[in-house]
């Protein structure tokens, strides 16, 4: 079943591999990240080995940012990339870090205090498919491993479009479908076996991480999520598979 | 492989900015560089590097499409010319042989170099703090200590080995041996030359009245 287009679209919408009603999807996914949220940093070093530190860095170099300019970082989580983009924008600039989970949020603004990260930053609990901003706000939107969460995420792309200033662009970082179908076989064994056994021994959470698994397995691929965001206003939209497109990077720019 | 890069900047940067934080001069200095942008254009290899530096320290990063306007200082240069940079070479004496380019501002790259080459690492504080203050010392003593025999055993080595080989073996010409080698060896060349300019004229000479008129 397409995640884009399931039949009964309206009523219900998938969590991981299960239906759930579309009121319940974004107060489960909630529960999921109340959950893990004082162990999100250690989990996400164990599970790929770190190598998301990466993921992050080049996201960073493609977004262009430059001093002086304005930046939300949606979904984002624990501030690895506010962090980053706090510096890069300087006392000129600013960058808002917004996420629909009050507990993630709390975790990203004590770990950003203590990187001594304050006079540029805001902290907004916002659901990316009605962000709370004028419209031509941002020179730069990014969602790193957060857009899979979202209910409607034709929606939420619409909505950081209609945020973004003309010239901006915006990046997904998302999980994605692995090229290679040796690759995807190791990854499914690690992912459906391994993961929801390290969540449970290091965040004391097995349900988490399997419907991790399963949300990255429902997310849309490469291809038909660079049609979402051309359907949602953007262009010259172009992707980089990341370690084999386990991970992909999307870019679009708002003319 | 668009990874690997990343992956190697990751660690460069991650290197510097755990020796600035070990050094105690060094938040002054980043003081004044915070907030400043320097990019560093490699001719050959080709490779652009984006400097963004901090009041903890540095962001090393692969600018993708940023205009140079877009820096505080753009420096080009090439592999061999940022080993001299790097080598403390003068700045103004590589920009007036043509290896080094600078615009923008100039004083954000020789604060750079500075940055990095003046780095003094407290070492035996850093010690002190997981072995305590007595310990610390002591060890760094000793470090210290054999550093300079170390320092003062390899000059002797040099020194006597240099004299055996020159002086007492005499198995290899000394330097003002091979000098005076040297000039005696041009000295023949020319001698040579002439003389084989003079035999040249000698031959076209008796070419000449032995050919019939």
């Amino acid at each position: 079943m397409s995640p884009l287009s399931s039949p009964g679209d309206k009523h219900t919408t998938h969590f991981g591999y299960q239906e759930v009603p579309v009121d319940e999807k974004a107060s489960r996914v909630a529960d999921v990240f109340h959950s893990v949220a004082a162990r999100y940093d250690v989990m996400n070093d164990l599970m790929s080995f770190g190598i998301h530190r990466l993921w992050k860095r080049l996201t960073i170099e493609r977004s262009g940012v430059r001093p002086g300019h304005s930046v939300l970082d949606i979904a984002g989580g624990t501030g690895d990339l506010t962090l980053k983009f706090s510096r890069m924008v300087g006392p000129r600039g600013h960058v808002v870090l917004a996420d629909i989970n009050e507990s993630m949020l709390r975790v990203g603004r004590d770990k950003l205090l203590d990187n001594g990260v304050g006079g540029n930053v805001e902290y907004v609990q916002a659901n990316a498919e009605c962000l709370p901003f004028p419209d031509n706000t941002f020179d730069c939107i990014t969602i790193a491993f957060g857009l899979r969460n979202v209910t409607d995420k034709a929606s939420a792309l619409r909505s950081m479009t209609r945020a973004l200033k003309p010239g901006g662009r915006v990046l997904v970082l998302e999980f994605s479908k692995p090229v290679n179908p040796l690759l995807s076989k190791a990854y499914d064994e690690y992912s459906f076996r391994l993961l929801p056994r390290m969540g449970q021994m290091v965040a004391g959470d097995a349900d988490s991480y399997r419907y991790l698994a399963e949300s990255i397995r429902m997310h849309p691929d490469q291809e038909t999520l660079q049609e979402m965001m051309e359907a949602a206003g953007l262009e010259r939209v172009e992707y980089t598979n990341l370690t084999g497109g386990i991970v992909a990077l999307h870019r679009g720019i708002k003319l | 492989m668009t990874l690997t890069p990343t992956l190697l900047l990751a660690g460069i940067e991650r290197t510097l900015n755990a020796l600035l934080a070990r050094d105690p001069a060094a938040p002054a200095r980043l003081a004044r560089l915070s907030g400043n942008r320097v990019l560093l254009r490699l001719a050959r290899p080709e490779l652009s590097l984006a400097i963004h530096f901090h009041p903890a320290g540095l962001d090393l990063l692969r600018p993708q499409e940023d205009t140079d306007d877009a820096f505080d200082a753009v420096v080009e240069l090439n592999a061999e010319t940022l080993g001299e940079l790097l080598g403390d070479e003068s700045i103004e004496r590589l920009m007036f042989q043509g290896k080094l380019s600078v615009r923008g501002h100039v004083h954000l790259l020789e604060a750079t170099r500075d940055l990095l080459l003046d780095l003094d690492l407290d070492w035996e504080g850093e010690l002190a703090r997981w072995l305590g203050d007595v310990p610390a010392h002591s060890l760094a003593e000793g470090l210290r200590r054999a550093t300079r025999w170390g320092r003062r055993a390899h000059g002797e080595m040099r020194s006597d080995i240099a004299e055996y080989v020159f002086e007492e073996a005499k198995l290899l010409p000394g330097k003002h041996q091979l000098e005076n080698l040297r000039d005696h060896l041009t000295e023949l060349e020319m001698t040579t030359d002439r003389l084989e300019a003079r035999l040249a004229r000698l031959r076209r000479q008796l070419q000449r009245e032995a050919s019939p008129r």
